[in-house]
């Protein structure tokens, strides 16, 4: 069943408990940089997890400040797809950012249900982002295989949620890192 | 105060640092680093020992705190003291992998030279690669396939006329030179590090080596997801853009030897990931390169070992079985593509024209 839904990327830090003020406001300005590459606001984008869905997104358009301060598309990608999976994980699957915690390379989000009040991170789930910006939807599928391959090697912090942001192609894939590629 | 009060506050200095870090305050973000990770040490002494998953990334977080602050030895100390204890093994894995790079840090900052910032981080994978080991001629290719990609980045951003013959200049060789250093364990690792010109501060370097780093990855990334829009916009020039593609796709690997090859800049997570897919990609759009096909052309493949070439005269021979096979048209073959693979099994795709074979492609065959 297609069903169509408002993605919400804007004020997360007022839903997601694990995230604060300003990283919040940083992904929403690199979300809004990597849309307004490729789209007009408000914008189509196909969610796949267990079920199909399309949500729509919107946001105010960067202006030339923003856009210069965001012009490392490397670093522009992985912000605003962290706004862009964690709000689609908000949706589809009922679960907010409940915590992060550093690695050597980035930082691990860790997610748990909405209203929920863990104290520690026994039974929260890790968030894996990536984000594909002039990609294909090909792409964006195989860079969520890769993940589940990784995920498949060696041990693995699980359990464990991947997602990745297709900016182009308006696509965001999710998958428990669990499952079998 | 609890282990969720002390680790909520490290958390909101690291995330503090991670804007200051966007914003270029490097120094802001390290100061702020540091206090976070002061920050998680007090998380982990006020945390329940049984709780071992949040124990387990509460000490990886303050490990990697450190080591973003650039405090290597706290975060060794950090790392050699959890390591014997009964923490998940994913936690271990990732102090592990955290220790390497700290020593390769502390290497870096005795050894008798200058490095410009940003590592690149490359991992082989899968095929005949090991944990720590790969065959040595499968490295080697590898390892000059990067050199000869960092050379050209160096030249194309100080502006040097498109190079078909020979080495890199002195100029550029000093100015930038790559370094390896051995890398965290897992596949088989290596760090590029670019080392900046010992004169760097009595000449005009029009070379800026902490560049170099982020064109090489950005021009690699390019050239995989978007050959034709992307890549294009940041090599405008159409004869650095083909040996850009070129030297990349000889840099991916066909999946026997190896099947992945993983690179990233050492201070980001996201890796670029050359695997045969991205190889027969790579492959498809430099053949689109070329345009004076004609109608009754007839595509073939052929399989043998490069024994001669004269790119003045413009042919290569291959070795197929016992036969000698001339290939014409090679046309403007830079040396560093078409160089390493003499004597070695290559894959030529032509057409036959009027029973002559002409070279449309070259690639090796590992």
């Amino acid at each position: 069943m297609t069903t169509r839904s408002h993605l919400p990327i804007r004020d997360m830090d007022q839903r997601h408990p694990g995230l604060t003020k300003s990283i919040a406001a940083s992904n929403l300005e690199a979300a809004s940089v990597c849309l307004h590459r490729h789209h007009h606001p408000p914008a189509d984008f196909d969610v796949e997890a267990s079920d199909h869905t399309i949500l729509v997104v919107d946001w105010d358009s960067p202006d030339p400040r923003i856009r210069s301060a965001w012009a490392n598309e490397t670093d522009a990608t992985e912000a605003g797809a962290c706004a862009m999976v964690l709000a689609a994980v908000e949706v589809v699957e009922g679960l907010v950012t409940i915590g992060r915690a550093e690695t050597m390379t980035g930082a691990d989000y860790y997610v748990a249900p909405q209203g929920s009040q863990p104290n520690d991170l026994e039974e929260c789930l890790r968030l894996e982002v990536s984000g594909v910006d002039h990609g294909t939807n090909a792409m964006v599928k195989q860079r969520l295989k890769s993940k589940l391959a990784q995920a498949g090697q060696g041990r693995s912090n699980l359990p464990a949620i991947a997602g990745v942001a297709g900016f182009k192609v308006g696509l965001i894939v999710l998958a428990n890192l669990d499952t079998k590629p | 105060m609890s282990w969720l009060q002390h680790h909520r506050e490290g958390e909101q200095l690291a995330s503090e640092a991670e804007v200051c870090w966007r914003e270029g305050r490097q120094e802001a973000a390290q100061r702020l680093y540091l206090r976070a990770a002061d920050a998680e040490e007090r998380a982990i002494a006020a945390l329940d020992r049984s709780k071992t998953r949040t124990l387990g990334i509460s000490v990886v977080s303050a490990a990697s705190l450190y080591y973003k602050a650039c405090e290597y030895e706290r975060a060794e100390e950090v790392a050699a003291r959890w390591l014997p204890d009964q923490i998940p093994g994913f936690a271990k894995d990732q102090l592990r992998a955290l220790l390497q790079s700290v020593w390769s840090e502390l290497v870096r900052g005795e050894a008798n030279a200058r490095f410009a910032q940003g590592q690149v981080l490359i991992s082989v994978r899968g095929g005949e690669v090991v944990q720590g080991g790969a065959p040595l001629d499968l490295i080697t290719e590898k390892m000059k396939a990067v050199a000869s990609i960092y050379y050209r980045t160096a030249e194309f951003l100080a502006n040097v006329s498109h190079r078909t013959r020979g080495l890199p200049s002195r100029a550029i060789q000093e100015s930038c030179r790559p370094w390896l250093f051995q890398a965290a364990a897992g596949s088989y690792q290596f760090a590029v590090a670019v080392q900046e010109s010992r004169q760097g501060e009595l000449f005009d370097n029009p070379i800026q080596p902490d560049k170099v780093a982020d064109c090489f990855l950005s021009i690699l990334r390019a050239g995989i997801d978007d050959p034709n829009g992307r890549l294009a916009e940041i090599v405008p020039d159409s004869d650095y853009r083909s040996t850009f593609l070129k030297l990349t796709r000889n840099l991916a690997p066909r999946g026997n030897a190896c099947e992945s090859i993983e690179i990233r800049s050492a201070d980001e997570p996201k890796a670029l990931m050359l695997d045969s897919e991205a190889r027969e990609g790579l492959s498809k759009t430099i053949r689109n390169l070329k345009t004076d096909h004609v109608a009754t052309d007839h595509p073939d493949t052929l399989r043998g070992t490069l024994r001669a070439l004269h790119l003045d005269r413009d042919w290569i021979e291959l070795m197929i079985q016992d036969d000698l096979v001339k290939v014409q048209g090679v046309g403007e073959q830079v040396d560093d593509v078409i160089g390493p693979m003499v004597n070695k099994h290559v894959v030529v795709h032509v057409v036959t024209r009027g029973g002559k074979a002409h070279f449309v492609d070259i690639e090796p065959d590992d």
